[in-house]
């Protein structure tokens, strides 16, 4: 057992409190090599808590809390928060969720309705261009706007335009976060039956951590504003600070 | 108020009692270390504060409260292991909290104390690491934070340097010493490192097979050691112990060592050192008292020509250890690191004997204290 202690035990290198910080991929792999084991538990808990469908929502914003925890580099009890931020922000999100669902729903119909006929009648691929841009338009504000949501409490109304000014100013993360969380999936599609296991281990809670590094930045932005800053109620603003 | 006094406090295994009846007071916000070699009962004493060991006989009092009989968590105190103790599965942050959370403190309250000695340990920017990525400097930071979050009354240390290199070590003591001052805080260490003793304590206990031989402050140690055991152990290199002849010429004594004639000063009480006119016994001197010139600041009364032959030279940057031999002891000289000279060579050194230490051969006490 002695190799096993030794194991727990030995002394790593060290943490110089002046090297230069990480930044973009780097940090990215960087939180994930430490947080991955957590990734995992966080994965199993999104499952459980979505198991119910109506769940989903709030259960993709106690894992989007988490998941800025992570990027924020701040502790966390894995158990207590989830469950906290369940339960904080069920209503909220299962509002947002019917909304988003349903708007990105119809921008979908739109964009296979056009397509179908585009091929017929090439005048219609004009609103083919502009179902498919609302409709990843929409995507990216939704991805700010549950970031958003659970890095500060703000009414409806300033949370949506908060995150369609962060879509707007920075939109090319959060399609590269989504880029990447599509990738996840078809991988495992691709890989499977030896992918049998990244939708239980890893594909939700990396591909939620995945979107909150990519939007984290436009976020902090935004919450930077006047109207944010007026705006807020709770005493969660130190939380955007801390990165 | 976290004075704690221990009365004929002592501690058996069966038959084998390892700490014997030992009685000592510690002020509030005192910094006292408790110092010895291997097995000498230093750190079973510590463990008997901390309610790790039974007391096997005696009183434990902590903040004039009688603490034999209380359990641990309701001393007040807060211990640092030489293996730092940390949860290899916790941050940093988790760790730190993790007395906190069993005793169900609120969360902010948990938060704040963490940050706080975070802050003041200078660990913020490793809150959210496990302990595998640290180095073991900083994993004895973040024990020292786990045991400061509780603000305890009493520090416990047990060797909490030993597993650091010498250059850390030597930072790591400043840093315990200022945190010290800081936490205004009762501070109980235990050290085999008499340098770690010297440097950091208020107050010194030597300890030897469970005894205590002398508690005093550093410089006192150093200077009026009551045995031959403190005067070896305090100070390096150790004190020279040459065994002497005292005589007496006129007014004045002198030992005689191997047919050299040290004057002894003439502060020291005649009244001790006459009744061991014409016997033996054993005179201390401290390796800085060997100099190859006679210092202008000292009488010249109380120095004496001192040859020897030469056996080692060890440069020490800023110093020589010279290891002489004479009247077939081995001695060590502290000498400037000018000093030119080849091995087996007779050095002519002059001995400073106003802090020279006379010893009875037998009891090995001192008799000038």
């Amino acid at each position: 057992m002695q190799w096993l202690r030794d194991m727990w035990t030995k002394e790593g290198p060290g943490i110089p409190k002046n090297a230069p910080k990480k930044t973009g991929l780097a940090l990215f792999a960087d939180t994930f090599a430490r947080e991955w084991w957590e990734m995992v538990k966080l994965n199993i808990l999104f499952i459980l808590a979505a198991l119910f469908v109506v769940t989903i929502p709030a259960a993709i914003a106690a894992t989007a809390r988490i998941s800025v925890a992570f990027v924020e580099d701040r502790n966390t009890y894995l158990l207590r928060d989830f469950a906290e931020a369940f339960f904080r922000y069920f209503w909220r999100a299962t509002a947002w969720g019917l909304a988003f669902t349903l708007a990105i729903g119809l921008g979908i119909y739109a964009i296979v309705t056009y397509a179908s006929t585009a091929k017929d009648n090439l005048v219609l691929t004009l609103p083919l261009m502009i179902a498919l841009v609302a409709t990843v338009f929409i995507a990216v504000v939704a991805c700010h706007l549950v970031v958003l949501m659970v890095m500060r409490d703000l009414s409806a109304a300033t949370l949506l335009r908060l995150a369609a000014i962060a879509s707007v100013v920075r939109p090319l993360p959060a399609l590269a976060t989504l880029a990447f969380v599509a990738a996840l999936w078809l991988a495992h599609v691709a890989f499977y039956p030896v992918s049998v296991f990244m939708p239980a281990t890893l594909n939700f809670s990396l591909g939620m951590f995945a979107v909150a590094f990519g939007v984290h930045r436009a976020a902090v932005m935004v919450l930077a504003l006047p109207m944010a800053i007026q705006a807020h109620r709770e005493p969660q603003a130190g939380d955007a600070k801390h990165i | 108020m976290a004075s704690i006094s221990l009365k004929k406090l002592n501690k058996s295994y069966g038959a084998l009692t390892v700490v014997h009846d030992i009685d000592l007071e510690i002020a509030d916000k005192e910094f006292i270390i408790l110092v010895g070699p291997s097995g000498c009962g230093k750190s079973t004493t510590l463990r008997m504060i901390a309610g790790l060991e039974e007391i096997s006989g005696g009183e434990l009092q902590i903040g004039g409260d009688l603490m034999n009989d209380v359990p641990s968590k309701d001393r007040d105190i807060a211990m640092v292991f030489q293996n730092y103790a940390l949860y290899p599965h916790m941050t940093v942050y988790k760790n730190m909290a993790f007395g906190l959370q069993l005793r169900k403190v609120s969360r902010d309250f948990i938060d704040s104390q963490v940050q706080d000695a975070a802050k003041i340990l200078d660990i913020t920017h490793l809150l959210n690491r496990k302990p595998k990525a640290l180095s073991g400097g900083q994993r004895q930071r973040v024990a020292l934070g786990r045991a400061m979050v509780r603000n305890p009354a009493v520090f416990l240390l047990d060797e909490p340097l030993s597993n650091l290199d010498a250059k850390l070590r030597g930072t790591m003591r400043a840093e315990i010493t200022k945190l010290h001052k800081r936490l205004h805080a009762t501070f109980i260490y235990v050290t085999h490192d008499q340098i770690e003793a010297m440097t950091m304590a208020d107050r010194i206990v030597v300890m030897k097979d469970g005894h205590i031989q002398q508690v005093d402050t550093p410089q006192n140690l150093y200077d009026r050691p009551v045995n031959m055991f403190v005067a070896g152990f305090i100070g390096a290199p150790q004190m020279n112990m040459m065994p002497s002849v005292i005589e007496r010429r006129g007014e004045r004594y002198f030992a005689s060592f191997d047919g050299r004639e040290l004057p002894l000063p003439a502060h020291f009480d005649k009244s001790r050192i006459a009744p061991y006119e014409g016997h033996e016994l054993v005179i201390g001197i401290r390796p800085e008292n060997f100099h190859e010139l006679p210092p202008a600041d000292i009488a010249p009364e109380n120095l004496a020509p001192f040859s020897a032959v030469m056996e080692l030279a060890e440069p020490m940057g800023s110093e020589i250890h010279l290891n002489i031999v004479a009247g077939g002891r081995s001695l060590i000289a502290r000498v400037s690191p000018r000093f030119k000279g080849a091995i087996g060579d007779e050095v002519k050194l002059v001995v400073d004997t106003t802090n020279m230490q006379l010893f009875d051969r037998q009891t090995e006490r001192s008799i000038l204290y």
